[in-house]
């Protein structure tokens, strides 16, 4: 059984060979790995080196939080990541950009406007919460698709409030 | 005398006050919010009264909803904590008017520490020295202000007369910045605490934040528990605090002369109950007054490790009448202790508030370690209130001990469904600045980036991969209904035997 799995932008190639094998990019491990029963808490030998590690999931992605590190994964069978690829897919998927508000808040200030180019890092919305003022910035370069908030708005956790394309 | 004890507060701080008050046999009554009716402090007290909705203004602010819970449950005192209306005068007095004792100063000595120019101006006449500026000259206004600076020298910060945390200040390096920056300086803290008046301040270049803690009592005895340092800081917020600090190190004769003015700063306002001089030190061991927090501080317990001292029960002894139960010749500091606050906040994302719920924790424990919180595994964090989850404190025989139990601590401790500034302490503990101690208030926001730090650590990416697919397996496997679904138990893991079964 073999997955493609993506580590923080990181791609490899883990083939599950048997109960007690998985190879990474070739590297095969000898494995054990337990779970403790109330909450996604695994230990893992690897070659008899020990890790523990939450694994849970998030956003349609899989999170590892060990040792203070928080790793972002996904998780994808090869067969089907292939037939996506060939379908046209090309490369990483580049959607649309949805800055959500993190939490509750108060628009102080949105320094952009439809059909503005940005690049990574500009600051898109500035939101203030939890008496502090936040600024928001845009992950990729693009171009600002919508803009759905004003300034003096106030907007609920999870709100779309800027598209970037 | 009192025997039951009112907490106006909530969170650690308030947990905190319930332990020493437990241990002194008195019984405690607590106060909560809509959010907060599952909270550790509600859980943890003898009474717990709802006070409100979830905003402070409407609920752990109101100084009547408070004292007519103390008059329905017969408290004879109350603790304010920290925040809240911990240095609020009018909160001392009304306590007092209604013959509730207040478990810390009198209502002159906040009032007086509280405004910050009448602060420097009182302990300045008692011989304290205090960072060159507008030695209490009242409100003054921009004229009178443009013709002092060049006296007082640049660069200056513009600070707010009525409050602090950043707000209000403005720094300053030439006198043409002047009038644009008193404008932008008068209206943030009009907005902040509804007062523009500002004071002029010498930025103090290379400073460190050094504090010294104070215990009164009302027979006249005032004496200082040593010095923590302050100076990991990000936009005026502490991050992490030490005691004693790297910087006083073995010089004890400064150590004893900063611990003695702080003890005249206190005496200058009759100081009663635990209080901190915050002083600001320059590369020459130069130290000036900054303000005093007339109340317990979050960081207290470094000071509790080193000392020995249980500082929260001082408070209440003191407030009951006794003497203090040390003199100073028998205060020593011990060891050296630590403390990283744990904040639900993002670092790689400009310390931005997570919200959310703590799905998963678990506490780092062992010989030296010491945690401080109010939140535990289930529990919801809202916006209504600070960041703050918890302090993780250490103590080790020597710097170089707690710097190594700090870094087992931080690793042990795992805290699922928030972001937090934990990986924050952990890239901290591993710069060489920090280490040896050479650091000062801007070392946070100049000379340390977490990109850098992250580039330091150690990381297992093929693990976090070989974990991540062996669980996306199983969840796939129970999907196709191979094994049981729900019952996450271990008998469970046999994900890849059945999946040959079912393919053969």
């Amino acid at each position: 059984m073999k997955y493609i799995t993506t580590v923080n932008d990181q791609e490899f190639e883990v083939e599950i060979l048997d109960e007690r094998h998985v190879a990474v990019n070739g590297k095969v491990y000898e494995v054990d790995m337990t779970a403790m029963s109330n909450q996604p808490l695994y230990s893992l030998l690897a070659d008899a080196r020990s890790f523990e590690g939450y694994v849970y999931e998030s956003d349609g992605q899989w999170q590892v939080l060990m040792g203070g590190t928080l790793y972002e994964v996904t998780v994808e069978d090869e067969q089907i990541k292939r037939l996506r690829m060939a379908g046209g897919g090309g490369g990483k998927e580049k959607g649309p950009y949805l800055l959500k508000a993190p939490m509750p808040g108060l628009v102080v200030a949105v320094p952009v406007i439809e059909g503005q180019e940005v690049q990574k890092g500009d600051v898109l919305v500035v939101l203030e919460s939890m008496k502090m003022q936040n600024e928001l910035k845009s992950p990729k370069a693009g171009k600002v698709e919508k803009v759905k908030v004003e300034a003096g708005q106030a907007v609920e956790q999870g709100q779309v409030m800027v598209t970037v394309v | 005398m009192f025997n039951k004890v009112l907490i106006a507060n909530r969170g650690e701080i308030a947990v905190r006050v319930i332990r020493a008050c437990k241990e002194l046999g008195l019984q405690t009554v607590a106060v909560y919010s809509d959010v907060d009716r599952n909270a550790l402090h509600v859980r943890y007290a003898d009474e717990a009264y709802h006070i409100g909705p979830p905003q402070a203004r409407d609920s752990y602010l109101r100084i009547d909803k408070l004292l007519e819970v103390a008059k329905k449950s017969g408290a004879g005192a109350i603790h304010p904590g920290y925040g809240f209306l911990a240095e609020r005068a009018e909160f001392a007095q009304a306590c007092e008017d209604e013959g509730i004792v207040f478990i810390g100063p009198k209502p002159h000595a906040i009032a007086t520490m509280g405004d910050k120019a009448m602060a420097r101006a009182t302990v300045s006449a008692a011989g304290v020295p205090v960072v060159p500026g507008t030695e209490g000259e009242g409100n003054l206004n921009d004229d009178e202000l443009l013709a002092l600076a060049p006296k007082i020298g640049f660069p200056l910060l513009i600070k707010a007369v009525a409050g602090g945390g950043g707000k209000g200040m403005r720094e300053v390096r030439s006198l043409d910045e002047m009038p644009a920056a008193l404008r932008a300086a008068r209206a943030e803290a009009e907005a902040a605490f509804g007062d523009g008046n500002v004071y002029l301040e010498k930025l103090i270049e290379g400073a460190r934040h050094i504090e010294i803690q104070i215990l009164a009592d009302t027979h006249g005895n005032t004496i200082h528990l040593g010095e923590r340092e302050c100076s990991i800081q990000r936009r005026h917020q502490k991050l992490f605090e030490e005691s004693p600090s790297p910087f006083v190190g073995q010089d004890e004769a400064f150590r004893q002369k900063m611990g003695q003015v702080a003890v005249r700063a206190a005496q200058a306002v009759d100081y009663i109950s635990a209080g901190t001089i915050e002083f600001l030190v320059d590369k020459d061991k130069n130290f000036y007054f900054l303000e005093m927090n007339t109340r317990l501080q979050v960081e207290h317990p470094i000071t509790e490790y080193v000392t020995g001292v249980d500082i929260v029960k001082e408070q209440i002894r003191i407030a009951r009448g006794r003497p203090l139960s040390y003199s100073q010749d028998q205060i020593q500091m011990h060891g050296w202790a630590m403390e990283a606050r744990i904040n639900a906040e993002d670092p790689y994302n400009n310390f931005m508030p997570s919200i959310g719920r703590i799905e998963h924790m678990l506490l780092p424990t062992g010989p030296g370690v010491r945690v401080d919180t109010g939140v535990y595994a289930g529990f919801e964090i809202t916006p209504y209130y600070d960041s703050l989850i918890s302090k993780l404190i250490v103590w080790g025989e020597t710097r170089g001990h707690a710097i190594q139990r700090m870094r087992r601590a931080l690793e042990e401790y795992k805290i699922v469904g928030v972001r937090t500034t934990i990986p924050f302490h952990q890239n901290l503990l591993k710069q060489s600045r920090f280490i040896a101690g050479r650091f000062d208030t801007q070392f946070v926001e100049e000379r340390f980036s977490m990109e850098e730090a992250d580039a330091m650590r150690e990381t297992y990416p093929e693990i976090a991969a070989i974990m991540a697919t062996l669980v996306a397996h199983q969840e796939t496997l129970r999907a196709a209904h191979v094994i049981r679904s729900a019952k996450r138990d271990t008998s469970n893991w046999k994900w890849y035997a059945r999946w040959e079964r079912i393919h053969r």
